[in-house]
């Protein structure tokens, strides 16, 4: 089955090969190369993978989908569209994607460079200066990905660059927006966040989807944070019920570097996001936290990593999910301290409510010591609402369905209140509270 | 970073170069003797290394088997020639040569056994030595409990079958459940673990060659704790027993196993399959103290224990209860696990794994909640020493019909020395909304607040890290039976010695 997906990708990385940006460059055309061949090699990975046990990628492959090319010219109505599903009253500077490709009349235009933020389409970053992002490209996502990564390492036309210099402090969140808008599109967006020390800014990858037609986005993000740097990285898929989505995330944590990454996950028919954080210099934190609320025959599998490999470091993950309907949810949380990484204080809790009788959680904690001078933990449940919390609030005249409503609602929102930009928060918390209504 | 080849991370860490004290202490206690590794010089009927057909029909015939039992073996083989050894396992080892293994290793004796008196002087010497009393006279100065010896392939020797057999009891090696009550064995053998089950269970169904039996008929309540004593001493066997056990509607029982084996500088293959059929009512509670020679500091040696224990609660408000305290083994590799099939049925597992030098552990349980209002718990300790590797590995499955199912796990891991690795692999699978399922795990060292308390009283630090490890082991030595929980409480402490650090 995976094998003809794959040919059919190959054919379609074929089409495309022609037009990749910065194909003079060397060492990209090398480590395109090296996905290309990682790719041949493993093809996509199917349920007999450990790592994808519970998760199968027919609805990735049963469909082909392709590389549409440019979007249609961006009018004032499109931007429109678009402006209707950006949360309301978030200020933000913006680099619009749609299918994959950057649209730049609808992204924020004027100086590239704000603040001590340059924000840049991968493409021009290729042309034009390439050396910034060397360093950084590919060298963070797994050595040996599975299929789909190596697929946008081999074949990603485009994406977003954030370069934060040293000390920078932009004050508006900087957004990466992702649009699928083309039927059967297959969109493959590669970012770059490269954080100089002492910098501290907000990042929002965030995706969405105009109209019901089906979609494939392959997404892939590094993130390099340098010593003390402090990034929020949110992650935000509110994509019609339509869409497939494989996502991942990777960083790299210097010396006293804070990455807050949050996860929402709210939309798709299918939604894989690989995090992986390591923890490379000491005294370096980092927080996971995500939330799903999934329902009819959604499919949510957070594939989360935390490598301690310096010693002094914490990490904290929480991941709360509410399932309805028949949908599924995977969570896998490893945590890994490396031999050396002592006084590591690691901690994981995943927790899920089952609202249906056709709704399934499969959950694969992990801990990984090789350290004895360690504090980790992982704490993963599943169950219903309390029912004495229940009763309390009927007894005070609250309608049975209403108190679950809310229940439930506090549940996850207990990830969701941690977001700090109040127009995201605002935005997300009365999605959630719509999804968990209906 | 690479986020594919921390599996191995750690396997070849370059050592702190300080040396404290009580590392010195470490490295001079840890040469400690395993004092049960000596080798009974006997004289025994061994089958020459090598495994296919001829071998298997070779020991189904020694065995004067009926024909359903060949036949069983020898599908079981054709399922084993076809399946792959597994690899997921956190364990590293050469690779094993199945055919440089002898199958079969009997001690030589004259006749058939009416009493002890006819066993031979010599084995019943090895058992005195490692402190089993096969003596009735003796064990009934001391505990009741009834022991069937398992020397190399075969039972040796059963005590106080009279007492049982009044009370209904049967208790014997498998080899005379086969000639004395086949049907009882064919109705129940592979109904809980089927012959091509996993790898090493199509091995053991192909070649087991002895094991105990027991069968407790409805409503009795079994009158002694009963025991087998698992022993390998010859060289380049493997050992593959199997036991089964089978409680009737509101019976109960309780058994003991205990193994251990000579010192040698090869690895042995311990390959074993555990049944436990559990009906509406019955209790079954399992417990093991497993010391097989662990190898030398250096790994060299050593067993490799590769067991498949699994028992089904067949009936309603049956209850299947495993207890293991694992310390002995080069690798170890199971996971005692229950099937809860009847409604209301409980199932149990109490685990303390402790590795030392180059041990390492898989090991945990799998919990199938299929009946309703299924219940079971969990509680793992692992504690890794020396450059030992433990790992929990667990399952918690909730089907959809199994309305509200209750589990709740603990996972708790120890870390002494900072060559040492503790892994956790637990899984759940929850396809019910009623049910609640709970998994909490943690990882740390001995806290040095502890230690310090401990030492202002005037215990010195190796007293206090017994202590306090002994204390950590509580919740599953007092599921002990009370002579085992003594016996295992001695056995870490002996495991232990020396490696505070």
């Amino acid at each position: 089955m995976t094998a003809g997906a794959v040919e059919h990708y190959l054919a379609q990385h074929r089409k495309i090969a022609g037009a990749l940006p910065g194909r003079g460059l060397g060492w990209l055309q090398e480590r395109r190369r090296a996905g290309l061949a990682r790719l041949k090699e493993v093809g996509f990975p199917t349920q007999r993978d450990e790592d994808w046990k519970y998760t199968s990628t027919r609805p990735l492959t049963a469909k082909p989908f392709r590389d549409v090319g440019a979007p249609a010219a961006a009018d004032e109505t499109l931007a429109k569209k678009i402006r209707a599903l950006s949360p309301e009253g978030l200020r933000s500077r913006q680099l619009v994607f749609i299918d994959g490709l950057f649209a730049p009349q609808l992204s924020d235009a004027g100086a590239d460079t704000k603040g001590g933020a340059t924000l840049m389409p991968l493409a021009r970053v290729l042309e034009e200066r390439p050396e910034s992002v060397e360093h950084a490209f590919g060298a963070l996502a797994p050595r040996k990905p599975h299929g789909f990564t190596a697929l946008n390492c081999a074949g990603a036309r485009d994406g977003a660059v954030v370069l934060l210099e040293k000390d920078a402090a932009p004050e508006e969140p900087l957004e990466l927006l992702f649009v699928t808008s083309a039927e059967d599109a297959f969109a493959q967006p590669r970012n770059l966040i490269l954080a100089a020390p002492g910098c501290k800014a907000s990042v929002i990858e965030r995706h969405v989807s105009l109209g019901e037609h089906a979609s494939f986005t392959n997404s892939a993000s590094e993130i390099l944070l340098g010593e003390s740097a402090n990034v929020d990285y949110h992650l935000v898929q509110t994509q019609r019920d339509s869409a497939r989505h494989v996502c991942g995330i990777w960083a790299r944590q210097e010396r006293g570097s804070r990455l807050r990454c949050i996860s929402a996950t709210l939309g798709g028919a299918f939604v894989r996001n690989d995090l992986g954080v390591e923890l490379a210099g000491e005294d370096a934190h980092c927080d996971m936290l995500g939330f799903y609320a999934a329902t009819g025959a959604q499919h949510v599998d957070n594939h989360t990593a935390v490598l301690h490999s310096a010693p002094h470091c914490g990490s904290r993950e929480v991941y709360k999910g509410v399932l309805d309907g028949r949908a599924r949810a995977v969570f896998h949380g490893r945590i890994t301290v490396a031999p050396g990484a002592q006084k590591t204080a690691a901690e994981q809790s995943n927790q899920n409510l089952l609202l249906s009788r056709h709704a399934e959680i499969d959950c694969k904690p992990q801990l990984e010591i090789y350290a004895d001078d360690v504090r980790c933990s992982h704490g993963a449940t599943a169950g219903q609402l309390d029912e004495a919390a229940l009763f309390y609030l009927r007894s005070r005249g609250i309608g049975e369905a209403r108190a679950r409503e809310l229940l439930t609602f506090a549940f996850v929102n207990e990830v969701a209140g941690e977001i700090q930009i109040a127009a995201l928060k605002g935005a997300l918390e009365s999605l959630l509270a719509r999804r968990l209504a209906r | 970073m690479n986020f594919d080849d921390h599996q191995t991370a750690g396997q070849d860490a370059p050592s702190a170069a300080k040396t404290t004290a009580s590392e010195r202490d470490l490295a001079a206690l840890v040469q400690r003797e395993y004092k049960e590794g000596f080798v009974t010089d006997i004289d025994a009927d061994t089958l020459p290394p090598g495994l296919d057909e001829g071998v298997i029909r070779a020991i189904s015939e020694r065995k004067e088997e009926p024909e359903f039992m060949l036949k069983w073996r020898l599908d079981a083989y054709q399922k084993w020639l076809k399946m792959p050894q597994p690899k997921w396992a956190h364990v590293q080892h050469p690779p094993i040569d199945y055919q440089a293994i002898s199958y079969y290793s009997a001690p030589k004796q004259k006749e058939l056994l009416d009493s002890l008196d006819q066993v031979d002087p010599k084995l019943l010497e090895t058992y005195e030595k490692l402190g089993i009393p096969l003596d009735e006279q003796k064990a009934l100065a001391g505990v009741k409990v009834a022991v069937d010896a398992v020397f190399d392939s075969v039972s040796v020797a059963t005590t106080f079958k009279k007492t049982l057999s009044e009370a209904g009891v049967l208790f014997c090696s498998f080899s005379e459940a086969v000639r004395e009550h086949p049907e009882l064995v064919q109705r129940h053998l592979g109904s809980v673990v089927p012959a091509g089950d996993n790898f090493y269970a199509a091995l053991n169904s192909a070649v087991f060659s002895d094991g105990s039996f027991v069968y407790i008929p409805r409503g009795v309540r079994c009158p002694m704790e009963l025991s087998t004593y698992f022993r390998i001493n010859a060289m380049n066997t493997g050992q593959f027993e199997r036991t089964l056990i089978v409680a009737e509607e509101d019976s109960h029982v309780s058994y003991l196993e205990g193994c251990t084996a000579p010192m040698r500088d090869e690895n042995q293959l311990h390959a074993a399959v555990v049944e436990l059929v559990a009906m509406k009512g019955a209790q079954i509670k399992y417990s093991t103290v497993q010391n097989w020679y662990p190898g030398d500091e250096n790994g060299r040696g050593g067993i490799y224990n590769f067991v498949t224990k699994r028992g089904a609660c067949r009936g309603e408000r049956a209850k299947i209860s495993w207890t293991q305290v694992e310390t002995g083994s080069a690798i170890t590799w199971k996971y005692p696990s229950v099937l809860l099939e009847g409604d209301n049925s409980v199932g149990e597992f109490y685990s303390v794994a402790l590795t030392n030098n180059c041990q390492q552990a898989d090991t945990g349980t799998k919990m199938v909640h299929i009946g309703k209002n299924t219940g079971s718990t969990i509680i793992s300790k692992g504690i890794s020493a020396g450059r030992g590797q433990n790992a929990y590995r667990g399952l918690v499955k909730v089907l959809a019909g199994a309305d509200g199912a209750r589990n709740y796990s603990q996972c708790d891991s120890l870390l002494m020395g900072d060559r040492c690795g503790a892994h956790t692999f637990p899984y759940m699978e929850i396809k019910n909304p009623t049910a609640v399922v709970e998994h909490e795990a943690t990882t740390s060292r001995i806290g040095e607040d502890q230690l310090f308390y401990c030492r202002q009283r005037g215990l010195s630090e190796e007293d206090a890290v017994s202590m306090i490890v002994n204390g950590f082991c509580k919740e599953v030595f007092k599921e002990l039976p009370m002579e085992f929980a003594v016996e295992a409480q001695k056995l870490l402490g002996i495991s232990l010695e020396g490696s505070v650090g």
